[in-house]
């Protein structure tokens, strides 16, 4: 066994430094100032720090400053939102025992069986006929919307497991069911609603698609679609400066990534089967 | 207070003034609380699906009233070059996008499975997962891009390859990318494994082992077994994630160059938004939501088969 265990650590590590090359690849140009930027030498770091610059440049050629924040708007407000939605579904469901519950349960789950391809041109249509087309309102809405079913799911199968005489006490304790959802099944459930969030914050956040099809103006559109236009061959845009601007765009979800790895890992095994 | 768990009186209600009013409330509360999110996906869920399926029948453009065109749109899968290349690019991502990072994954949690510090060994394969496809277009277009990091490494190390333009043809371009996934989704992979892995009860490995099984025996004939479920699962997420790819396409080649590229994702966006051609784009969509649909299907009965 122990031969067996070096073996093993050495297989790790040549495979991980492998792993890292691209990661160090992407620091050592974008750390790069963009003037110094030739093609050439790109494995060897430079002399000069020039994140900071590059950054700067990004957030002025790209407007990467309000999309970042209309970014933060959607992967906060709608998974916040979703989750509350699919959880009251839930709770009709399961605590209020909504007749033919588990119909209705299908009935908003399966809004997420099919490729989003399915919806794209309808939703391009009815938010230029509505004048939810590249609007923050507009995006919010969408991403409300594909929140939903996972956390109905999620929060179907933790509501089921609360003792129903919980319902019971605080009714006789006289809450109207929504104050027995909003006081004691919501609070109870926020493990299980934080997972379901952190998926969803990620999702929405690097989420491309919707962006491209549903905005265009630059302080609506999502940091995504920001960084794809700034990567297309954009006139005047250095390589360390789309690097840089990559670079920022990821840290907040690979941070809640590392972070909240086990949770990450039992949320997706939950949502899709 | 067994009795009282009847829906139409919940306790407490009949006793208090107003009780019929609130006796009502209750009544229809649950229907008030479902609606939120049934409301939300029927209109922008399911609403739009069912829009999609009937334009994928028509020539609508937008800007022409919309003729009902029959099959005409999918005949196109058997007459559109184009089309065709981008069939056969989602079969290439299919096939590479799910079994490489799966074995690649499942074998490096067996590796660091019960190695003290795991943890820090699998760091390196974690740090791509979150990555959103942009991101990762961003990093691997610089590193793959015709005279970038992997032509110099290439010709630095005297092995062949040096001038070769990764993006430039197909599938060469496509293959290119399908390794840009296997670093991003690796690390998931075996983090899902490492879970399956801790969940394996000890006691028929320690039989086996006393049974004199040499290390793969016990891989092959212990572990693997228990953990087909969890594979099951994993699997079943990257068939269904690679047959939808297009994030890292769109970003990288735009699906080009010459429409070289492009996965099915991909020419239905273009088909839609680039050519403005919707009934086109629809008929991919469908085409696409068949086949994924046809896929978890077949690959779940079969899974399901061979387990029980």
């Amino acid at each position: 066994m122990r031969i067996g265990g070096v073996i093993r650590r050495a297989v790790l590590i040549v495979l991980g430094a492998i792993w890292l090359v691209p990661v160090y690849l992407l620091l050592v140009n974008a750390f790069r100032p963009g003037a110094d930027y030739t093609g050439d030498h790109v494995w060897t770091p430079s002399a000069t720090f020039g994140l900071f610059d590059n950054f700067a440049k990004a957030w002025d050629n790209a407007d990467l400053g309000p999309s970042i924040g209309s970014t933060v708007l959607y992967s906060v407000v709608s998974p916040a939102v979703g989750v509350v939605v699919g959880a009251l579904a839930a709770y009709a469901i399961v605590v209020l025992r909504l007749r033919h519950g588990f119909a209705w349960f299908l009935a908003v789950y399966g809004g997420t069986i099919f490729p989003t391809q399915m919806l794209l041109i309808p939703l391009f249509l009815g938010y230029s006929d509505t004048n939810l087309y590249d609007n923050r309102f507009g995006m919010v809405l969408i991403y409300t919307t594909i929140s939903v079913p996972l956390a109905a799911f999620v929060m179907r199968n933790f509501f089921t497991g609360v003792a129903y005489e919980v319902f019971e006490a605080a009714r006789i304790d006289g809450a109207s069911v929504f104050t027995a959802f909003w006081r004691i099944y919501l609070p109870l459930s926020v493990p299980a609603l934080a997972a379901v969030f952190i998926l969803d914050f990620t999702f929405v956040w690097n989420d491309l698609m919707f962006g491209l099809t549903l905005s265009q103006d630059q302080s609506v559109r999502p940091i995504q679609t920001a960084l794809s236009a700034l990567n297309s061959a954009y006139a005047g845009t250095s390589v360390p400066t789309v690097l840089a601007a990559g670079l920022i765009v990821s840290l907040p979800t690979v941070a809640l990534f590392l972070a909240t790895q086990r949770l990450f890992a039992r949320g997706l095994t939950l949502g899709q089967y | 207070m067994t009795a009282v768990t009847d829906r139409s009186a919940p306790p407490g209600t009949s006793t208090t003034p107003g009780g019929a009013g609130r006796r009502i409330a209750a009544r229809f509360a649950p229907y008030g609380f479902v609606a939120p999110g049934v409301l939300l996906t029927a209109v922008l869920l399911y609403l739009p699906f069912l829009y999609t399926l009937y334009i994928g029948f028509t020539n609508y453009d937008g800007l022409h009233p919309s003729q009902f065109v029959g099959v005409d749109n999918f005949v196109q899968f058997a007459k559109d070059p184009a089309l065709l290349t981008s069939v056969r690019n989602t079969l290439l991502w299919v096939v590479g996008a799910t079994v490489v990072p799966v074995v690649l994954g499942l074998l490096v949690a067996v590796l660091s499975h019960g190695l003290r510090h795991a943890t820090w060994y699998r760091i390196p394969f974690l740090l791509p997962y979150a990555l959103s496809g942009a991101g990762l277009a961003v990093i691997w277009g610089f590193i793959l891009q015709h005279g970038g990091a992997a032509n110099q490494v290439l010709t630095a190390l005297h092995i062949p390859g040096g001038d070769t333009s990764f993006l430039q043809h197909g599938p060469a371009n496509t293959i290119a990318m399908i390794i840009a996934i296997t670093w991003q989704q690796l690390g998931v992979n075996a983090l899902l494994f490492m879970v399956g892995l801790q969940s394996i009860p000890v006691s028929p490995l320690e039989a086996a082992r006393l049974d004199g099984a040499n290390a793969w025996q016990l891989f092959r004939n212990v572990t693997w077994p228990l953990l087909r479920p969890l594979t099951t699962v994993v699997v079943g997420l990257s068939l269904v994630a690679s047959l939808k790819t297009f994030d890292i396409v769109w970003v990288t080649t735009q699906g080009g160059p010459g429409r070289s590229s492009e996965t099915l994702a991909v020419t239905m966006y273009r088909d839609a938004f680039v050519t403005g051609d919707y009934g086109q784009g629809a008929a991919v969509a469908v085409a696409l939501t068949v086949v994924t649909g046809l896929v978890s299907f077949v690959y779940l009965k079969r899974q399901l088969r061979t387990v029980t």
